[in-house]
This record gives C-alpha cells, sequence and structure tokens, in this order.
C-alpha cells in the first residue's frame, strides 16, 4: 500500500513536470564496438534513484550511467527508478570512423570559444604579439595560411604535435600574454594534437557532426545543493551519434542560479531560472534550469484552465510552487484590455456598463466586440508601424502614408500574413502605388540614394524569422553557428533589386535587375543565394530570387515565421516574449515556455496566418487575466515571476497611448497642425516633430531596428509636471472640469467621475478621505474650486496608476 | 538607486539660499573634468578655418586669406582673428580623419568615437559621460543647446542617458523647455501638489518594486529636486550674466549657448554640447562662411577667455569639431561638398598646451600628410581626460560593445 503511494507520488510528480521521465539522450547509434555513451533519466526524476540495467549486454552493456558498444544490433535498455520502469532502444551501428578533425568547423570553433580570436586577442586588427586572426574566425582559410604556413611553419609540427608553438602557448609551456587556457589533459588540447596527427587538414572528410544536444533539456531542481549531471550527443551525417559530453565547452547564463559546470554537472544555488549552454565543434545547444527553493507549498492555488496557454504558464508555476497573483477585478481587467488591444482607455459608461454585466462569457464578448472596432486597427497599426518600419526619414513624409494605408488594410481584413510578408519581400513597383515596396525603404542609403543590401539582409531574417544576423555581416557569430557565408548567402536573394528614384525623391520605384551579385568580403568572389543555415537552391535566371525568398520563409520556414510573429504579438501583451527579445531567436537563447510558443504558432497557422484567433486566445486566457498586484506581496522583486507570468507585468503606456489618453481624461483635444481636430497621434504620418510629446516619451525612428524604447526619463517627468501642453488641458475652461463642475455635483462624485475616467474605477473612501483633506487646505489657501480641482487633475495626470497599463 | 536618492536630496535642499560660487566650492572636486563640446554641424572647411591653404591654386584654397596667430609662423584662415589671438589656449589638429561622408552616420560617428554600424546604436559621449559619472549637483549631466539631435543619443544604453535639451538661448523668453513651474502655479501651490501625487502613488510605491515603476518614481524625484533646485535655476538663467559678457560672446544662439554651456559646466553639467548649424555650405561656401565664421570665432575664442578667467579652463575640456571636413575643390556652384578624408579639430583646456599644430594634411587639403588621427582616438583622448576608462565594455543581448574600439589618446593633448 505505501508502496503505491509512493509510486503514484511519483506519478504526480512526473506528470506535474509536463514530460514523460525518459533515458536521455534519445535514439542513441553508437559508432562501432568499443564506442560509449553517458546517460541520464529526466523529466523530474533524480537519476540516482535509478537503477540502470541492458537486457542485451552482448550488445549494450551499462557501467554506472554509461553504456558501451560490446556488439553489433540493437539493445533494450532499462531504467528501474523506485518502482517506475522505464526503456530504451539502444543502436550499435558497423562502423568505427574516428571523426576526422577539420580546421574550419573544429579549429577555429576551439580559437573562438577559448577567446583566440576575439578582439582583445588576436583578433585585433593588429593581433597580438605577431599572430594575428580573423576576428571571431570570419576568414578561416587565412586563419589557416597563418597557423599551418606562417612564422615559417614554427607553429604547426606534424612529426611532434606536442611541439606545435599552437600547443605550448596556451598550455604555458612558453610563455603566454593569455595565460594557460588548456592542460595537456584537456579535450581541447587532444582534439588538437588529433588534428595535427591527421595532418592538419583544412578540411576533413567522413561524416560530419549535424547537430548536438544537451540533456536534460528543462529541469527542475528543488533546493541549494542539489547536483544535476548533463550530458551531451553529438548527431552525425551518417546517423551515429557521439558523446560529446567532455568536448564541449558549458557556460552559465546566470551564476547565481547553478553553477558553473565542472565534471559536466551544474549544483543548484538560489532561487531563478537559467540556462546552461554547450558549445562544440561550431554547434551550440542549451538547456534550462529552474530552482523554485521553496518548500513545498500546499497552498499553491493555481487557478483552473481556459486554454492551452493556461495549462502550459500554469504548470511550470505549479513546478516551482508559485502561486500566479488573484485575478484582476473586473474594473482592472477592462482597463487593461482596452489599453493592450484598442488603445484607449474605456469611458466611465463602458466601464460600468461591464461591470453590471453578470454573464459568465462577458470577457470573451467584450474581446470580440473589442476586435470589430476601428480603434483596434488604429492601435495595432502604430505597432506595425514599429514593426515594419514606416519611418517617416526615408519618405518625406509622402509615401509612408500610402504605406501606412496599406498596413491598416492589412489589420482591417485581418489579411492572411505570409501572403502580406511575401507582397513585402517581393515588392516590386512605385511605392505610392504599390504601398508594400516602402517596407525596403530604411535600406535605402540615404545620401547616394542607392539600395545596402546590407541594411537590408538582417531585416528580412530578424523581422520575418525573428533571428539576427547583424553581426556575421562583418564577423562569424560568436555565440550562434552563423558565418559570414550564411549572411552573404541571404544577402544574394537581394542582389538583383535596384531603386529608382523620381522628382524630388518623392517616388520610388523598386525592380528587377537580371544581373548583380554580391560579393563576399574576404574573398570579392560572388556569393550565391544560401537560405540561412541552409541550402543553397537553384535558381533559373529568369526567376526573381526574392520569390524563392519570400517562398522558403513562408512555406519552409513557416513554422518559425509563424513563431517569430506570434512571439511579438505576445510580447505586447505580456511586456516580453516568449523568446525574449522578441526577435532574438537563437539556440542560446532559450524560450520560457518553448512548447507554449510552438502551440501558438500552430494555432496561427492553422487559422491562416490571421491575427485576430491569437488575439482571441491570449485575452481569453486565465495568464492575461491574472492580477498584477497582490496584498503583502510587492511585485517585481521574484526573478521567477516576470519570467514565468505569475503576473501582469505592469507597464508604462506608449507615447501616442498616453497622449491620447490624456485627452480623454482632460476632454481637451490634442491639436496637430495640418490635420483635423480629434486626430489621435497614431494616425499622422509623420510624428516624429509632431509635438515634444511624442518624441520625448519615445516614438521610435523606425529606421533603425530598435525596439521602441519604454523606459522613463527626466525629460518625461518634467513635461509632464510642468509644460504649457498639459497646463493648457488642466486650465482650459471647457474642459473635463469646466463641464463637471458646471454641473451640481458634490466634490465626491466630481472626483469618482475624474478616477473613473483616467483609472476605470471610483476613488476608495481612503482616497476620499484624503482628497478631502486637500480640498478643504486648497480652500484654505484661498484657492477657487476650479482651481483646486485643476490640482487634482494634475496629480493624477502624474500619478503611476494613470502612466501604467497594470 | 537609493546613492542617486540620497545625492539628489542633498541637491535639493542643502543649496539652497547659497550662493553659485559656495556651491562650487563645496561639490567640485579638483579631479572632476568636465567637457564642452562646440559642434560645427553640417560639417565645417578646413581651408577657411584652421587649416588654410594660401599657396593652393584659388580653386582649392578659396576666396579667403590667412591671418597670423600669436604663434609665429601658425597662420588661420582670415574670417578666424579673435581664435588667432587666442591661440596660446588650445590646440589644432590639422590631420583628423573620418570614414563616414553622410552626415547622419558621421555625426554618430563623432559624438561616439565609434564607426555606426547596421546592428546597434552606439552611445555618444555625453551618454557614456552621464552613465559613467552620473549626475552632480542635482543637475543632468548630459545637455545639449539648443535642440535634439537623432545622432546625438543614448543609442543602446537607453533614454534614461538621452541628453537634457535647453531650447535656444538667444531668445529673449529664453527659459528652459519644462524646467520651472508652470505659468500661475506658486510654489506653495506646486508643493502641495507634490504631496497629492506621493500621496496618490503611495500604494504603488508600496506595492510594486519592478524597475520601470522604480524608474519613474526616480525620474520624478529628480525632476523635483530639479526644479526647486537653486542650483539648477541658476545655471539656467542667463540673466544673470552681465549684459557686457552677453555682447561678448554674441547674441547668436551658438554665442548665448557658449555661454549656457559654461554656466551649466560650473554648475555641475559634466558634458554640454552646442549645435551651431549651417556649415554644410554646398552652394555659396564663401558667401556662406562670411557671416558664419565671425559667430564661432566670438563664441569660441570669448569661451576660451571667460574659462580662463574664472580658473575653469584647467578643469574643462572644449573641443570645436565638425562632422567632416569640405572637399579641396569648390565645386560649379561655388560650394564645397562633403570631405571625410582631412579636417580640422580645435582642443583646449583640461590639459592641453596652447598654441600647438598636430598633424598636417596634404597640399590641397584633402588627406593627413602626417600623423593622421581618427575620430577613435578623439574618443579615446576624451575619456581619459574625463577619468573614463575607455577600454570598458558594454554589453547588448549578448554581445560586448566596447566604448571606445582601439582608440588612443593624442599624446600631444596630455599635459
Amino acid at each position: 500500500m505505501a508502496r503505491n503511494i509512493l509510486i503514484s507520488a511519483l506519478l504526480v510528480a512526473a506528470l506535474l513536470a509536463a514530460a514523460e521521465p525518459r533515458i536521455e539522450p534519445p535514439a542513441i547509434m553508437l559508432a562501432g564496438i568499443g564506442a560509449t555513451q553517458r546517460v541520464i533519466v529526466s523529466s523530474g526524476v533524480p537519476s540516482n534513484a535509478c537503477r540502470l540495467s541492458s537486457a542485451h549486454p552482448e550488445i549494450v552493456s551499462v557501467q554506472d550511467a554509461t553504456l558501451h558498444a560490446t556488439g553489433i544490433g540493437v539493445a533494450t535498455v532499462s531504467a528501474d527508478c523506485d518502482g517506475m520502469k522505464l526503456t530504451a532502444e539502444v543502436r550499435v551501428a558497423a562502423v568505427n570512423v574516428p571523426l576526422e578533425i577539420s580546421f574550419a568547423r573544429d579549429v577555429i570553433s576551439l580559437l573562438t570559444t577559448k577567446g583566440c580570436n576575439s578582439s582583445a586577442c588576436h583578433g585585433s586588427p593588429a593581433g597580438q604579439s605577431g599572430f594575428k586572426l580573423s576576428l571571431y574566425g570570419s576568414d578561416p582559410a587565412a586563419d589557416y595560411q597563418t597557423i599551418v604556413a606562417g612564422h615559417k611553419g614554427r607553429r604547426v609540427n606534424l612529426a611532434a604535435p606536442d611541439e606545435s608553438l599552437l600547443l605550448r602557448k596556451p598550455s604555458m609551456r612558453l610563455p603566454h600574454g593569455g595565460g594557460q587556457l588548456m592542460t595537456a589533459q584537456a579535450d581541447e588540447y587532444q582534439m588538437l594534437v588529433q588534428w595535427l596527427r591527421q595532418g592538419a587538414k583544412e578540411t576533413s572528410g567522413g561524416p560530419r557532426i549535424q547537430s548536438i544536444e544537451i540533456y536534460p533539456r528543462e529541469q527542475i531542481l528543488a533546493r541549494p545543493g542539489q547536483r544535476q549531471s548533463l550530458v551531451v550527443i553529438g548527431r552525425l551525417s551518417d546517423g551515429t551519434t557521439r558523446d560529446m559530453t567532455a568536448a564541449v565547452r558549458y557556460s552559465v547564463d546566470d551564476e547565481g542560479v547553478v553553477s558553473a559546470v565542472t565534471n559536466a554537472a551544474v549544483t543548484a544555488k538560489a532561487r531563478g531560472l537559467t540556462v546552461v549552454m554547450a558549445r562544440g565543434m561550431g554547434k551550440t545547444a542549451t538547456a534550462q534550469f529552474i530552482v523554485p527553493d521553496r518548500a513545498a507549498d500546499a497552498n499553491t492555488a493555481i487557478p483552473p484552465a481556459n486554454n492551452f496557454i493556461d495549462r502550459e504558464v500554469f504548470s511550470k508555476l505549479s513546478q516551482v510552487k508559485l502561486s500566479p497573483f488573484p485575478p484582476a477585478t473586473d474594473a482592472a481587467f477592462i482597463r487593461r484590455v482596452y489599453l493592450d488591444l484598442i488603445g484607449i482607455l474605456p469611458t466611465p459608461g463602458e466601464t460600468r456598463a461591464f461591470l453590471d454585466d453578470h454573464h459568465t462569457s462577458k470577457r470573451a464578448r467584450l474581446i470580440d466586440h473589442l476586435l470589430d472596432r476601428p480603434e483596434y486597427v488604429t492601435h495595432w497599426l502604430m505597432k506595425f508601424e514599429d514593426w515594419f518600419r514606416n519611418s517617416q526619414y526615408y519618405s518625406q513624409g509622402r509615401t509612408n502614408g500610402s504605406y501606412k494605408r496599406w498596413l491598416a488594410e492589412l489589420i482591417r481584413t485581418d489579411r492572411p500574413f505570409d501572403e502580406a510578408a511575401r507582397e513585402m519581400i517581393t515588392a516590386v513597383g512605385d511605392t505610392t502605388t504599390h504601398p508594400a515596396g516602402n517596407f525596403w525603404h530604411p535600406a535605402i542609403d540615404f545620401m547616394l540614394k542607392t539600395f545596402d543590401v546590407s541594411k537590408a539582409t538582417p531585416t528580412v531574417t530578424r523581422l520575418f524569422l525573428g533571428q539576427r544576423i547583424e553581426c556575421a555581416e562583418c564577423h562569424n557569430h560568436p555565440l550562434e553557428n552563423l558565418t559570414q557565408d550564411d549572411f552573404y548567402g541571404m544577402a544574394a536573394f537581394l542582389a538583383r533589386m535596384k531603386v529608382k528614384h523620381g522628382y524630388a525623391q518623392y517616388r520610388r520605384v523598386w525592380y528587377n535587375t537580371r544581373e548583380g551579385e554580391v560579393l563576399h568580403p574576404s574573398t570579392k568572389q560572388p556569393v550565391a543565394p544560401k537560405f540561412l543555415a541552409g541550402a543553397a537552391p537553384d535558381i533559373p535566371e529568369d526567376q526573381d530570387r526574392r520569390t524563392v525568398l519570400a517562398d522558403w520563409i513562408t512555406r519552409a520556414q513557416r513554422l518559425q515565421f509563424a513563431r517569430a510573429t506570434v512571439n511579438r504579438v505576445w510580447a505586447e501583451y505580456f511586456g516580453a516574449g516568449i523568446v525574449e527579445p522578441s526577435d532574438d531567436f537563437r539556440s542560446t537563447n532559450m524560450a520560457t515556455h518553448p512548447e507554449l510558443l510552438d502551440a501558438l504558432a500552430r494555432e496561427f497557422i492553422q487559422s491562416g496566418f490571421r491575427f485576430k484567433p491569437i488575439h482571441r486566445l491570449i485575452l481569453n486566457s486565465e495568464v492575461y487575466r491574472l492580477g498584477s498586484r497582490a496584498p503583502g506581496r510587492p511585485g517585481g522583486v521574484d526573478p521567477l515571476e516576470r519570467l514565468l507570468l505569475a503576473r501582469y507585468e505592469p507597464r508604462k503606456l506608449p507615447a501616442e497611448v498616453l497622449l491620447d489618453a490624456i485627452v480623454q481624461v482632460t476632454g481637451v483635444p490634442q491639436e496637430f497642425s495640418n490635420y483635423p481636430a480629434g486626430t489621435s497621434p497614431k494616425e499622422l504620418v509623420a510624428s516624429i516633430g509632431a509635438t515634444y510629446f511624442l518624441t520625448t516619451f519615445g516614438v521610435p525612428r523606425r529606421d533603425i531596428m530598435e525596439p521602441r524604447s519604454q523606459a522613463p526619463s527626466l525629460s518625461q517627468a518634467l513635461h509632464l509636471m510642468n509644460s504649457d501642453a498639459i497646463r493648457d488641458k488642466i486650465e482650459k475652461p471647457g474642459n473635463v472640469l469646466g463641464q463637471l463642475l458646471e454641473q451640481t455635483l458634490d466634490d465626491r462624485r466630481v472626483l469618482d467621475e475624474l478616477y473613473e475616467r483616467a483609472y476605470s474605477r471610483p476613488a476608495t473612501d481612503a482616497q476620499w478621505e484624503l482628497m478631502r483633506g486637500f480640498l478643504a487646505a486648497e480652500k484654505e489657501a484661498g484657492r477657487t474650486r476650479r482651481r483646486a480641482f485643476e490640482n487634482v487633475l494634475w496629480a493624477i495626470l502624474n500619478s503611476k496608476e494613470f502612466q501604467l497599463n497594470q | 538607486m537609493t546613492n542617486r536618492r540620497d545625492f539628489l536630496r542633498i541637491g535639493g535642499t542643502a543649496f539652497g539660499g547659497v550662493t553659485l560660487p559656495e556651491i562650487l566650492r563645496a561639490s567640485i572636486g579638483r579631479t572632476d573634468i568636465s567637457c564642452i563640446i562646440f559642434f560645427q554641424e553640417g560639417g565645417a572647411c578646413q581651408h577657411d578655418g584652421f587649416d588654410p591653404k594660401p599657396g593652393a591654386p584659388i580653386e582649392i584654397r578659396g576666396g579667403f586669406g590667412t591671418v597670423p596667430t600669436t604663434v609665429p609662423g601658425v597662420h588661420f584662415g582670415e574670417l578666424l582673428p579673435r581664435c588667432a589671438q587666442s591661440f596660446k589656449k588650445f590646440s589644432v589638429i590639422r590631420s583628423l580623419y573620418s570614414k563616414e561622408a553622410i552626415h547622419e552616420k558621421a555625426k554618430q560617428y563623432v559624438f561616439s568615437g565609434a564607426r555606426p554600424n547596421n546592428a546597434f546604436k552606439h552611445p555618444v559621449f555625453g551618454s557614456v559621460v552621464a552613465k559613467e559619472l552620473g549626475p552632480k549637483n542635482g543637475l543632468p549631466p548630459f545637455v545639449c543647446i539648443p535642440r535634439k539631435d537623432i545622432c546625438a543619443d543614448a543609442g543602446l544604453l537607453g533614454p534614461a542617458y538621452d541628453p537634457f535639451i535647453t531650447g535656444d538661448p538667444a531668445k529673449k523668453t529664453f527659459t528652459v523647455q519644462d524646467l520651472t513651474l508652470p505659468l500661475g502655479v506658486t510654489l506653495e501651490e506646486s508643493a502641495g501638489r507634490a504631496r497629492l501625487l506621493s500621496a496618490l502613488d503611495e500604494e504603488i510605491r508600496q506595492t510594486e518594486k519592478s524597475k520601470v515603476v522604480e524608474g519613474m518614481d526616480s525620474f520624478y524625484q529628480k525632476a523635483f529636486d530639479l526644479v526647486s533646485s537653486a542650483a539648477a535655476r541658476k545655471a539656467f538663467n542667463l540673466g544673470e550674466e552681465p549684459d557686457a559678457l552677453r555682447d561678448a560672446y554674441g547674441r547668436s544662439t551658438a554665442g548665448q549657448g557658449a555661454l549656457l554651456a559654461r554656466r551649466l559646466i560650473e554648475s555641475g553639467v559634466r558634458l554640454a554640447t552646442i549645435f551651431h548649424g549651417g556649415y554644410d555650405t554646398h552652394v555659396e561656401n564663401d558667401k556662406k562662411n562670411k557671416t558664419l565664421y565671425p559667430v564661432f570665432d566670438q563664441a569660441f575664442a570669448t569661451l576660451l577667455d571667460d574659462l580662463e578667467q574664472r580658473g575653469l579652463l584647467a578643469t574643462t575640456l572644449v573641443l570645436a569639431i565638425g562632422e567632416f571636413g569640405r572637399t579641396p575643390h569648390i565645386n560649379h556652384s561655388g560650394g564645397r561638398d562633403h570631405w571625410p578624408g582631412v579636417f580640422s579639430i580645435a582642443a583646449a583646456g583640461a590639459g592641453i598646451p596652447g598654441g600647438q599644430i598636430i598633424g598636417s594634411s596634404d597640399a590641397q587639403g584633402g588627406a593627413p600628410k602626417d600623423r593622421p588621427i581618427s575620430v577613435e582616438d578623439i574618443g579615446a583622448t576624451l575619456y581619459k581626460k574625463l577619468g573614463i576608462d575607455y577600454h570598458k565594455e558594454y554589453r547588448t543581448n549578448g554581445r560586448p560593445v566596447k566604448i571606445n574600439s582601439d582608440g588612443t589618446p593624442i599624446r600631444e593633448l596630455s599635459a
């Protein structure tokens, strides 16, 4: 009986861990007799509680946690974990090809992980102590010559590898300014020895490592001191696998959460979430570790889930024993969803109607209703203009108007986004009549009036795939397996697009030519189009290369295209993406909720790449409805609370939204020259320079790929406090105060009206007491009732509750 | 945060009713070096300025003669007589070169000492100074006069380190935007408002500890301190300067801007940039420079005189620089176009010896002839003078960003 209870407890723990416990890595294929592979049992089960055994010791034998190939064939390996039995099939292939070390791939990657070719060492333009390498290995051919032939060949000694300068320096058998980077016993050292023994080849034959994987991929370490072993497996082009546990370089993102990796294991240190990264052979892999560091909390209150978003988020919260914040009140919810979805405040009437509605589906109905309002289009247009860079700097306020209308129509009709993306990527024609081409404008060199391919290339990958490749323009990406070949391979898809400038630059026409190539910066040779980290497609001469690129992005890469897009939307609602920064997907920047992101991406694809279904899913989730504060529980202290979405993270209103909100509360429209009264700042064609307010609160330039800044600043505080612009709105005779004070309302009613406009709720009794005291003091000081309320209005506009969405 | 707030509290209260010189004696340490950048926007012509070529053909030397300086054998363009007289106070580099020929990029380059790239936006000098050294006396550390420039901001450091903008000090009605209480609001009334606001924010202050909210709170603190600070009001009040001195600087935006910069530096601002526009002389170079250079000449020379008389020159680095030079050949519109090949910079104060010509350009004024100096070198020099480690790195998304790449402090400019 007791045993059964234990087993079910284990099963519950396993279920909570979202994934089935299993023997990892999966799909092992040992390369010949004598090959070995370390394994672990992952997902919530401590490995030391399991006993490993093999049903076929003549093929695979087990010692401790290592598998040994003893014969050719398939073996069943099992783990007995306190009564729970797990099994895995392990293959042994009849091959025994030693991995050949390649200079370009392996040695360069070693030089990079050791920092040898960084700008502080031999990668600096002048080199270091007579030994100069290309920065981060951007020029492998030159580096090969430098190492193998340079310095009169003394850097390598094929007959006696240990005597090579290449090994004596970093092992400090000769003085080395960079210190000792490896011992003669180190795997890196041995790899270099092997490379030299194999003849110091520039490239190698034989199977290649295609990817590496680290296990466990996601692990919770209950409390400090708990230790977890790591295993890394490499997958080769011939289908076999290699144990790379000791052949990679590990790094821990936040060593405050888990210790640095020693002997292929980490130890939990303190509450938090971090990522452990393994790099080797030019490949990377990451694992996520969460340390809840909390005694089992029987009171972890998890609200019922409404959809898969809730199930994913709440399951992770329950794993770390972190209670989500209690749901927001209806009043807080309506203010939040108005601001997030349509970018304006609800009117007091709208708020009251929502509060008085007692239907269980009232939130879903409100969301549907808001999605049909024209302000939904205007509000998301602002975000689309940020993302797809409708920059006034590049069209002198002319064609960005047509681009703006084009984007607005896309949002209004909820046009399939794959289609729209395709139209942008392949745009040709006059940008006033074919507005999608405005997408490319920020890549025009403003003075030279030419199209700058190197500016455009990273834009495409970043906007549509969430991948940043700017680094690889100048050097191999230090964190990612991206090289200059990848950058210029992608750039080659854009090599044949050209732009013509019409009269006074007001019109631009995009067109394709039959020729034009991108030259590789080091070889100066034309580069053929090649997909990012992928193949080089055959493109007929008469085909537009951009259509091939658009196909690849929206079809072959559609899951990543969808992930990148839904992640942007998610970041708008939660202040951070599931991958954050929201446009920086890479293996070394792990998603907090990878399954959730994939599920959302699949929904996006299934709904035909339409945004409204995604809005509905997110906004109807219980996660979106969580409160932002709770009594006795200050928000923003616990790092896990933000990362694992235990609450709605409060944030500042964007510039345009704040200005609209000030207009709504004060009842005084903002005037913009050449626009009719009542124009929202979101409708301006050129918002920079339209008012000091917008620039100060951070409307973005949209010509460079920097996200809109939402950081507070001194100038913002001063402007709301002291500016004539705000004073005019507070003091204007016919404003909200004029209207309210004209009616015979008592002070509390006037105050509640202001509160409901600004905060979507009436004043509490305590706040009313406070205000009563203030109004009395104002009277004492000889100020009129109107003036006293002007001061109240000033305080409301400057208050955090007003300036935040929470 | 706590430190800054404590500091501001001191800045806001302790200085009430004390005179400016007293504040200065009390608070500015001996080693504190400030910086004024006199920015010749559009790209000043080296030939008409500090590097005349009297021996070159007319289409290169242009329409102006030269004037001898107080250093025998050294001449400046004839439009700079005051600078020529004051040459003992500053040095000129004639072999500075840039690699950017477009205003926007070239400005970012000379404002930051880092070449613009497509991956991220480098913070400009003032933003780095603001981050590294922080505010002094409750004044914003980085100020631009008179306006904001999209090429002069904090880039990856974020708007907290953007410059504070003054508005045009040459206007009769000059007040700094938003620095004074709204018209008709008394200090007493404002104090009541502030108390009310503080009460409204109390609950959030207690229950919300996220960075963005604490950041808002600290900027409001700072804003209240700035508005109520006697030092700040004094610093921005050009009316306190005698008319004779205001006239000496010139009543132009550049002249009054230079005077304002001096007052700001005196009060605790760490880096002030004066934008003096109009140097982009693609058409009618001579006609434009005839009115432009005298404004610069007067303002820059007076600034150096004034700083010296007040004993501030030793602690203030002063630079006069444009984003690039201008083409050696005069074009068919009588103008000169963009030329990053070589240009001049004037540097004074903070221990820089006067009367030196560093480097030289070729006979046409088109390329450095000897001792080429890079924009990065200017950056390294500036950081070193201000006591900032110019090897320092920031990080943006895991990528290291050096505040200065591979520049070397210019040895001739060291004390």
